[in-house]
């Protein structure tokens, strides 16, 4: 027997599979979190944490510095802060396409969104304006990494 | 008052040990240290600390696993849900309070028993703003990192290979380093990334292991062992933490540099590249080891590169860095791979041995606990 074949075969007979149940649980945003999740489930809006002259997205109640924050809207435009390319999963496995992840800041806030961009690898470069694209209304359910389907390079118009 | 390692013992440091539980490899480790400094874990230890976590065990309230394997029955035994360096400076602590003279240090890592390894890391991500994502790669956020880094600092991407062939071949010379290779500069930039721009080369591989210090107070070291390796000083720190990902820089890492301070400034050190002969640093991804020369060692990240290029950072450079491999060549050991930086610096000391002026040697270990954290810890050690 391949050494392989017999190690497979080891490890099958003297390991004993278990499993740790972690996939039941509800997480619950807070109160500016779920403020924030109506805005943008409602209105297609992000909202962040102000705390003195500073926005901090995603939102909390409180700031780094332990004082209460409030409810401020984050308009962008939002900029390619640091981008990645995902071409393997982490059991090694090529993917067919590659998926381009990106930090994602906002010009008017500190903080930012990590999440896909729909762009060519070779494209996406730091600085990069780019857009979300939101689900329709009716799909959102006021997580943003969940109601955004991806970013997308922004086109000015009369470009492209 | 001084605090010593007395002696340090380990287990594994393969890819994967299959014939032992994690359980003995704690015992075997801690059996290993016993011996060394020639104590009896039933009478001559006062606490004993056990650095693990629930997630990567696979059992919940896993710290009633803890004292057993250590000879911790019945004894003063506590668990510290971090790194092994963090149970390092607990132990430091406890013994500057004068009322434990013999602290142990225990951390294990069984990775290959973990069969949903994406899962959990998954599960340490924000649940509300990075989980639902669902990357097919956890390291994407080092790729992020890298990135960053790279986009701050001026840093090439070369520099990053540079580090993954420093300490692939520097772990040929180290029975602990079971992902050593002898690789070069175009294996590295030739290969496909795998979250860009880390290729596999750069991407620390997990390892099996366990490792157990044994830490005194001055008096009982002297007693213990004709050589003392001394702890000068500790420090940790942790920023804004995993839970809140609004205010992190990926290109830099404040934990790191707050950390490093802490313990030089406790160890009386003002630069510790001037007042250190060595490091051994965090490089879980090759960038990170630039990114710990930066904060704790150069303060400026083009300088680190500069220094790597030039061979400064070699095992037998000006000032070498991770003469061990570090975890690109050793694995990365969960909780226990502070505890392996640690390990190494301290042999390292040792085998300078008698030709060293006592005082003269010093090294610096600096480790984060990996993605998603935002936590370092550092060590000053001298013999």
């Amino acid at each position: 027997m391949a050494w392989s074949m017999w190690w497979k075969e080891a490890r099958r007979i003297y390991k004993f599979p278990g499993k740790m149940e972690v996939e039941k649980y509800v997480y619950t945003p807070g109160l500016h979190g779920l403020e924030a999740a109506r805005k943008l489930k409602e209105e297609g809006k992000f909202v962040g944490t102000k705390c003195g002259d500073t926005i901090y997205y995603p939102p909390t109640t409180f700031c780094p510095d332990f004082s209460e924050g409030g409810l401020a809207e984050v308009r962008g435009p939002w900029r390619v802060a640091a981008f990645t390319v995902i071409r393997e999963t982490m059991e090694g496995e090529r993917l067919e396409k590659p998926i381009v992840v990106a930090l994602i800041v906002p010009d008017d806030a500190v903080g930012g969104i990590i999440h896909y961009v729909d762009v060519d690898p070779d494209k996406i470069y730091i600085g990069m304006e780019v857009e979300p694209v939101l689900k329709p209304r009716e799909e959102r359910k006021g997580n943003p990494v969940e109601d955004i389907v991806h970013f997308k390079p922004k086109i000015e118009e009369g470009e492209g | 008052m001084r605090v010593a390692l007395v002696s340090m013992g380990w287990s594994g440091f393969r890819p994967s040990v299959e014939e032992l539980s994690f359980r003995e490899m704690m015992f075997e480790a801690a059996m290993r240290a016993y011996e060394q400094a020639g104590i009896d874990p039933r009478r001559d230890v006062d606490a004993f600390i056990s650095c693990q976590e629930d997630f990567w065990e696979g059992i919940a309230i896993t710290d009633e696993f803890a004292p057993e394997p250590i000879g911790g029955v019945l004894r003063p035994t506590l668990t510290v849900a971090g790194e092994f360096l963090q149970g390092l400076a607990q132990a430091y602590m406890m013994v500057k309070t004068g009322y434990f003279d013999v602290v142990v240090v225990e951390s294990h890592a069984k990775p290959s028993d973990v069969e949903s390894m994406r899962g959990v890391f998954e599960m340490a991500f924000d649940p509300l703003y990075l989980r639902p994502l669902k990357a097919p790669n956890p390291h994407f956020l080092a790729g992020l990192m890298a990135s960053a880094f790279m986009a701050r600092s001026g840093v090439d991407r070369e520099h990053l290979a540079m580090v993954a062939v420093k300490n692939k071949s520097n772990g040929l010379y180290n029975p602990r380093a079971s992902h050593s290779a002898r690789i070069t500069l175009s294996d590295v930039l030739d290969s496909e990334p795998v979250v860009d721009p880390l290729t596999r080369y750069e991407i620390a591989p997990f390892s099996d292991a366990a490792v157990v210090a044994v830490v005194a107070s001055e008096e009982a070291a002297r007693r213990l062992t004709d050589t003392p390796v001394w702890i000068d000083g500790v420090g940790w720190s942790t920023e804004a933490g995993t839970g809140s990902m609004a205010w992190h820089d990926l290109g830099s890492m404040p934990s790191m540099r707050m950390a490093a301070t802490m313990a030089a400034s406790m160890a009386g050190i003002s630069s510790i590249m001037r007042d250190t002969s060595f490091a051994e640093v965090e490089d879980r991804y090759s960038f990170a080891e630039l990114m710990a020369a930066e904060e704790a060692l150069t303060g400026d990240a083009l300088e680190a590169a500069r220094m790597l290029e030039n061979g400064d950072f070699d095992r037998d450079g000006y000032y070498p860095v991770n003469p061990s491999g570090g975890s690109l060549a050793m694995g990365v050991a969960f909780e226990a791979t502070g505890g392996a930086r640690l390990l190494e610096a301290y042999l390292r000391l040792l085998g300078g041995g008698e030709e060293v002026e006592a005082g003269a040697e010093r090294a610096l270990v600096l480790s984060w606990r990996g993605i998603p954290t935002r936590t370092s810890m550092a060590v000053i050690l001298s013999l």
